[in-house]
């Protein structure tokens, strides 16, 4: 029974590190590289809770909107003339999340740091005793992916950028303010790897390259999922679980690499990945 | 380049701390090539600060044979490729006359045939998996055969522990330590009941600790690399309400006093707490605490042996006589240091008995003293070298 805990809080877990990068990559087609930094960025906004001695809470507030301010000002300096050129794209994010890495060593030292956790302990479920941070990091990824699935399908906003993914000039013919677009679904991508940052400092440890790891992972299972936040949550799912069951039955260590190599194989066998086309 | 910059500062630094050297002679150079980027930059600092307490104490006293000593500090960017520059660029270029340094163990290995090549002392004060053997080279800090048998037998008497279940990150100190650990269980009459590895970069610990938890096992022992991965095992055990004796072959008491609730409970294995009562060491923290004062890095179990090494090296120029290498490598082994740690010699095929504290790590996160362990023997490390 905890191996199935083991794999829904798992692909909970990389659902939320993900969603960030999907949403760049869904609507601008560029891969942001600078997620990792963000995720630590988010990270240290909780640390900033812990130390200002304030609910542990507010960590996920702030973290949003520092990564969403991070983003606004990123966009308009370094990515907005990049959008017709990916690769360029590529490094400049890939450069960028050096800097922010830095800047954060600069600011907070290179030391492993501690912020507090909202919740510990466990819970008895399924006959079984387990991590309540675990389950409710899964309950806010279900939230998290609801809310911006509803956003997307739902709003004006979600419209738009939903014409400017299916076909942008003509979009701009009509009228959509592509630009406004793009920053927003920047700002939002970036706000969401800020606030998975500060989601997983209870599971992860706080030092200025935490959030590399975790990239890694997070590019994979975009890279399969395409654009939907249903195909994401699909891939974190079977790809996660396959780490799970590899990780309990093999080794821990094969297990590392399981996402990677499925993703590979994923990708080799049917190029779109699990999305639609 | 920014190496260079990084250096070059504390080069002149120490040049002028030689300034007005006895009677007109040569410094006695001592090398410390020593991570002060990559994995061991959080704890390098402390250790060149050991080194410059020991340094500036023995030129206050008159030096070595009227001759001042001086250092010479390089980063070895904590691997092989870096050690093998800093190596060779004192042995060859700073002519030093002696390397006293705590590094990784591949940088360690990187830059052995490199004092092997220069004829030049080599004092490893880190400790590490053990078995490393050069005829150049001592080591004043533990191995497996000392920092292990402390917590077993801990966990065996006071827990009546009989499984065990081992975690560890997946390189060379980690499978070492617990290669070493299974052995001790299983020849004490215990059982290895699991034992499980992850990258050193991994982050999800989930199916290890959900196995451990199907596992039964009495007791967990862990040696995962330190910084980020400790802390990250850590969090998850707790988080998933694991609450066995937990020993931690890899924290320090500085780690541990930062990681505060989580780390409570934990024991520790080590040669140096900072809260050892004798005079040697209230001694240097108090040194400590005066030169260094807010810059003062915390000492610890991997500066303190740096420390005592400059002073083993001073007794042993002092009683060959001369910074000559032969003399200097027998008398090595026959002189005693009286440190923070208490009286070491490193008699013991080029290795020390040493005093091993058990500690309990506090809910304040401070580090409390359970047992000491006097003189524990390094065991057979290097039999082929006298």
């Amino acid at each position: 029974m905890s191996l199935l805990l083991d794999v829904v809080t798992t692909a909970g877990v990389l659902f939320a590190v993900a969603m960030g990068l999907l949403v760049v990559f869904g609507v601008l087609k560029i891969i942001n590289f600078a997620h990792g930094a963000l995720l630590t960025l988010g990270a240290y906004a909780a640390l900033v809770t812990t130390k200002l001695g304030i609910s542990a809470w507010l960590a996920w507030p702030l973290a949003f909107v520092s990564g969403g301010a991070l983003g606004l000002v990123v966009e308009r300096l370094i990515v907005r003339p990049l959008y017709a050129r990916p690769l360029d794209a590529i490094l400049a994010t890939w450069g960028l999340g050096i800097v922010i890495s830095q800047v954060i060593t600069l600011c907070f030292g290179r030391e492993v740091q501690f912020a507090r956790s909202p919740l510990s302990g466990t819970i008895a479920i399924l006959g079984d005793t387990y991590s309540v941070y675990r389950l409710a990091l899964l309950g806010v990824s279900v939230a998290l992916g609801l809310l911006f699935a509803a956003l997307i399908e739902g709003t004006r906003l979600g419209l738009s950028a939903r014409a400017v993914i299916m076909n942008e000039d003509l979009a701009r013919g009509l009228g959509i303010d592509t630009q406004r677009v793009r920053l927003l679904t920047f700002m939002i991508g970036c706000g969401l790897a800020a606030l998975a940052g500060a989601l997983i400092t209870p599971l992860s440890s706080v030092d200025p390259n935490m959030g590399v790891p975790w990239l890694i992972n997070a590019f994979m299972l975009v890279m399969v999922a395409g654009a939907s936040f249903l195909s994401l949550a699909l891939a974190s799912l079977i790809l996660g679980g396959a780490q799970v069951i590899v990780s309990t039955f093999v080794s821990p260590i094969l297990g590392g690499m399981t996402i990677v190599l499925l993703a590979a194989v994923v990708l080799r066998l049917r190029p779109a990945g699990f999305g639609r086309d | 380049m920014h190496r260079d910059l990084l250096i070059a500062p504390m080069v002149v630094l120490f040049g002028l701390g030689s300034v007005g050297a006895a009677v007109g002679e040569n410094p006695i150079k001592i090398g410390v090539p020593v991570g002060l980027s990559g994995a061991n930059s959080v704890v390098a600092p402390s250790v060149v600060q050991s080194a410059e307490l020991a340094v500036e104490e023995i030129n206050k006293a008159g030096g070595v044979l009227g001759r001042n000593l001086a250092l010479e500090v390089a980063d070895d960017g904590s691997g092989a490729a870096g050690a093998q520059k800093a190596f060779d660029s004192l042995v060859f270029q700073k002519k030093v006359d002696v390397l006293i340094s705590m590094e990784t163990s591949a940088a360690r290995n990187a830059g052995l045939p490199i004092v092997q090549r220069g004829k030049t002392p080599f004092i490893y004060t880190s400790f590490y998996e053990g078995r490393s053997c050069n005829p150049y080279m001592y080591v004043n800090a533990w191995v497996p055969e000392q920092q292990v048998p402390p917590i077993v037998d801990q966990f065996m008497a006071a827990n009546n522990a009989k499984s065990f279940f081992l975690i560890g990150s997946d390189y060379a100190f980690g499978r070492g330590m617990l290669q070493f650990t299974r052995a001790y269980i299983e020849k004490k009459g215990g059982k290895v009941v699991g034992e499980e590895y992850l990258p050193m970069d991994g982050t999800d610990w989930t199916p290890i600790i959900s196995k451990l938890r199907a596992s039964g096992a009495d007791a967990l022992i862990t040696s995962t690399a330190g910084g980020a991965p400790n802390v990250t095992l850590t969090k998850q055990l707790r988080a998933a309400g694991v609450t066995m004796p937990y020993g931690n072959l890899a924290v320090d008491e500085g780690t541990a006093k930062s990681m505060g609730g989580d780390a409570a409970g934990i024991f520790i294995s080590a040669s140096y707490v900072t809260s050892i009562d004798a005079p040697a060491n209230v001694k240097f923290l108090a040194a400590m605490k005066a030169k260094f004062g807010g810059e003062l890095k915390t000492p610890n179990d991997l500066s303190v042996p740096e420390y005592e090494a400059v002073y083993a090296y001073k007794a042993a120029v002092e009683k060959a006589g001369s910074t000559k290498v032969d003399g200097v490598i027998k008398s090595l082994a026959d002189v005693t240091v009286d440190g923070p740690r208490g009286a070491i010699k490193m008699n013991k095929e080029r290795h020390a008995p040493l005093t091993m504290y058990l500690g309990q790590v506090e809910a304040d996160g401070s580090v409390k003293v359970i047992k000491a362990f006097k003189d524990v023997d390094p065991g057979d490390q290097c039999p082929n070298l006298k």
